[in-house]
């Protein structure tokens, strides 16, 4: 019995130790002085985030405004690398500092605010959800009892258990951790709808699918940095609320078919 | 069969093919370097826990069990949400292979311990009688009889991890099974049978994992053969 | 360190429910996946040990296969691939099945070296006796593989236990799946992944102290009678010191 409570805490400590390697950092606004910045996108999304597998670039409406705004902040002689996240691990890879910063189609909530700083929104979407036509499903209510394929770690859970409250129905969940899994379960059957993002949806849909006419909680996008980079937070707000104002943002979005 | 070539031909187009072989790449890197890092790990806990002294002992055997009785998804996870990787290595792949290397040298220990207890004391002994000192004897008679009667078990762990890379896709790392699933989910116009494309794709998977792995399962038995005749 | 901070904490033991369910589906998968793979490993070990050629060749493709192919990527089709033919299965059954199939091939093969490690004598001596082919299996040869064949056998129960965890990758509702879940919408990676940490050593550790006595036991060496009285009582060492 000794033996297993020396082996426990020791598992204990190792696993802290191992967790504190996660806290060491430079000082936070250390930040502002890099010269090369890496930053969170989505590779799987047209328009917003998509990867080119030919050229391996990546190419879409954050990509632009995440370039924009490293060159306003940083400098224009700043080196900005890409790096694809799934809803699941863009928020983690910011705390332990892998990564820089997130455009990755990440919707701003108070209690995510309470972990990551975010700018003002860029963009603004709505949770939508996706069937099979052949479902003969045609509306929010037709979902009643039915499985709804969502992303780990994404918004789109609490607004449709909220909906659902509200509506009297009830759904079913089964968690993914990346949109290829959410669309092959849907086109297995195994869920019966796709629901995140109506932008994140518009890259899956086919044919063979639809999108229902409801919509749910307006998803605000913002570019997520660490709760410890509040200089940073601060200096890239200023950059977007700029775009805003001078007409880029608008401009990005029109180069790439988003016009609200 | 006119559906199935077009289903064939929407899958193996050049761009996926050389993303999922570009995938494919990664997981054989992550695979070899993190066996062979667990080899050296592993041979080191392995010693600590045979020859060394009660702390080297206590730590080696703490690892070991910790490692051996957690699941490989778990530290896959754990280590790529919460640990920071210092640069040159900060790629993503690096995670994984950090992760399978603590996992695996924890494995490779028991083996490498099962080793050293098939190598007969009397070596020792021998060794001592002719003046190797402690760490020469262990290092030029010991660890090679060791190795030589471990390589089937050794080769079983390569095959192992290749196929445990798969986790990888959860943490978006993109390996051969990540970049797989892309191309099935990719979007295709309607006239595609998806249902093809699906057993296509798991074919092709199924086929590549299983020729690569075989091939290394025919190199333990050929060696085992001529081991024993 | 802000991966364990205290509020973290409380958001974990608010939400512990989830944590026992998925406790108890993983020890629900564990128990039938393993009484499957010991089933499917013991009819498969002997028939890879048979005369027959065809039953060889039948096991070894089985063995091959699962042995050379990922698991996940095993449940990954019962999950998404099968229902294509209209086999839905659930997915609690989807990870007794693929669980249990893929470490039956493993048991197999522990099963089939068991088997030839008993001497040939013991078989030729059952059919001279006039014992039936299913008859030696079962009351020589397989009585006296278990010696050697337990401690793997053990090894690869531990092995089983870990693998259920693949079930999270397909919202299999499991002890793994939980805390992913959970940590993935509380933010609270660190705790979650502790406690499940703890919880699989849990699951594991008396499975591990097992092998390791089964080890013991059978792996000694049969120690040689003592026979110095014997031979005292022949006079066998007196003579040369006459």
């Amino acid at each position: 019995m000794r033996k297993k409570k020396v082996q426990i805490s020791l598992l204990l400590a190792f696993v802290s130790f191992t967790a504190a390697l996660a806290g060491c950092g430079n000082s936070p606004d250390d930040i502002l002085n890099k010269k090369e910045v890496k930053v969170g996108v989505k590779n799987d999304i047209p328009n917003f985030g998509l990867m080119n597998i030919d050229t391996r670039e990546f190419e879409g409406f954050e990509i632009d405004v995440a370039k924009e705004v490293c060159k306003k902040v940083f400098g224009d002689d700043v080196k900005v690398e890409f790096e694809a996240v799934t809803a699941k691990t863009r928020g983690p890879l910011l705390e332990t500092g892998e990564l820089d910063m997130d455009a990755a189609t990440f919707t701003i909530t108070d209690e995510r605010k309470e972990t990551y700083n975010f700018s003002q929104p860029y963009y603004t979407d709505h949770v939508k959800l996706m069937v099979k036509k052949s479902s003969g499903i045609d509306d929010f209510m037709g979902l009643d009892g039915k499985t709804i394929g969502v992303s780990q770690s994404a918004t789109t859970e609490e607004s449709l258990k909220e909906a659902a409250k509200e509506a009297g129905i009830t759904l079913n969940f089964s968690e993914f951790s990346s949109y290829p899994e959410i669309k092959a379960a849907l086109d297995s059957g195994r869920v019966d709808c796709f629901s995140v993002d109506g932008s994140i949806l518009s890259g899956y849909l086919n044919d063979s699918l639809k999108l229902l006419p409801d919509e749910f909680s307006p998803q605000e996008y913002g570019i997520a940095m660490a709760k410890r980079n509040t200089k940073l937070a601060k200096e890239v707000d200023n950059v977007i609320s700029d775009m805003k104002e001078n007409g880029e943002l608008d401009k990005l979005m029109e180069k790439w078919g988003l016009n609200q | 069969m006119n559906e199935f070539m077009a289903a064939l031909e929407s899958v193996f187009t050049k761009s996926n093919l050389i993303y999922m072989f570009r995938g494919l790449g990664v997981t054989l890197y992550v695979a070899l370097i993190s066996v062979l890092l667990s080899m050296v790990f592993g041979t080191i806990l392995a010693l600590f826990r045979s020859y060394g002294n009660k702390f080297l002992k206590g730590f080696s055997i703490v690892y070991i069990e910790l490692f051996r009785n957690t699941p490989n998804l778990l530290w896959v996870l754990a280590i790529r949400f919460m640990v920071r990787m210092p640069k040159p290595f900060d790629a993503p792949m690096y995670s994984g292979i950090l992760s399978f290397t603590l996992f695996t040298s924890a494995v490779m220990a028991e083996i490498v311990r099962g080793g050293l207890n098939s190598v007969p004391k009397g070596q020792f002994e021998a060794a001592f009688s002719q003046g190797f000192n402690f760490p020469k004897t262990i290092v030029h008679i010991i660890l090679p009889q060791c190795f030589k009667a471990i390589v089937p078990s050794m080769l079983s762990q390569v095959i192992t991890v290749i196929k445990d890379t798969s986790f990888l896709a959860q943490v978006a790392i993109e390996e051969f099974f990540n970049n797989s699933k892309w191309v099935m989910s990719a979007q295709i116009d309607s006239t595609i049978n998806q249902t093809m494309r699906v057993f296509i794709i798991f074919g092709f998977i199924s086929v590549v994992y299983f020729v690569i792995n075989f091939s290394l399962s025919c190199i333990v038995r050929s060696r085992k053969k001529r081991q024993t005749a | 360190m802000s991966a364990f901070s205290v509020d973290k904490w409380e958001k974990l033991f608010d939400n512990i429910g989830p944590f026992f369910q998925g406790f108890g589906v993983t020890l629900y998968i564990v128990l039938f996946a393993l009484l499957m793979s010991l089933a499917l490993g013991v009819v498969f070990g002997v028939m890879s040990a048979s005369h027959n050629k065809i039953l060889r060749g039948i096991s070894r493709v089985y063995v091959e296969f699962f042995q050379n192919t990922p698991l996940l990527v095993q449940v990954f089709f019962l999950y998404n691939a099968l229902p294509y033919m209209n086999i839905n299965l659930s997915v609690k059954l989807i990870g007794i099945l693929g669980v249990g199939v893929y470490h039956g091939a493993y048991m197999s093969e522990v099963v089939r070296t068991g088997i030839e490690a008993v001497p040939k004598g013991q078989e030729e001596a059952a059919i001279s006796q006039g014992f039936g082919y299913t008859q030696i299996m079962k009351s020589i040869i397989l009585p006296q593989a278990l010696k050697i064949m337990l401690p793997p056998l053990t090894n690869i129960a531990a092995n089983l236990i870990k693998n259920t965890s693949i079930l999270a990758i397909i919202a299999g509702g499991d002890l793994m799946y939980q805390a992913d879940s959970f940590a993935s919408s509380t933010l609270a990676y660190g705790p979650a992944y502790l406690v499940v940490g703890i919880m699989y050593f849990i699951i594991c550790f008396p499975l591990a102290r097992l092998s390791g006595y089964l080890e013991k036991k059978f792996g000694e060496k049969p120690k040689p009678k003592d026979y110095t009285e014997l031979l005292k009582s022949y006079k066998v060492g007196e003579e040369e010191s006459k």
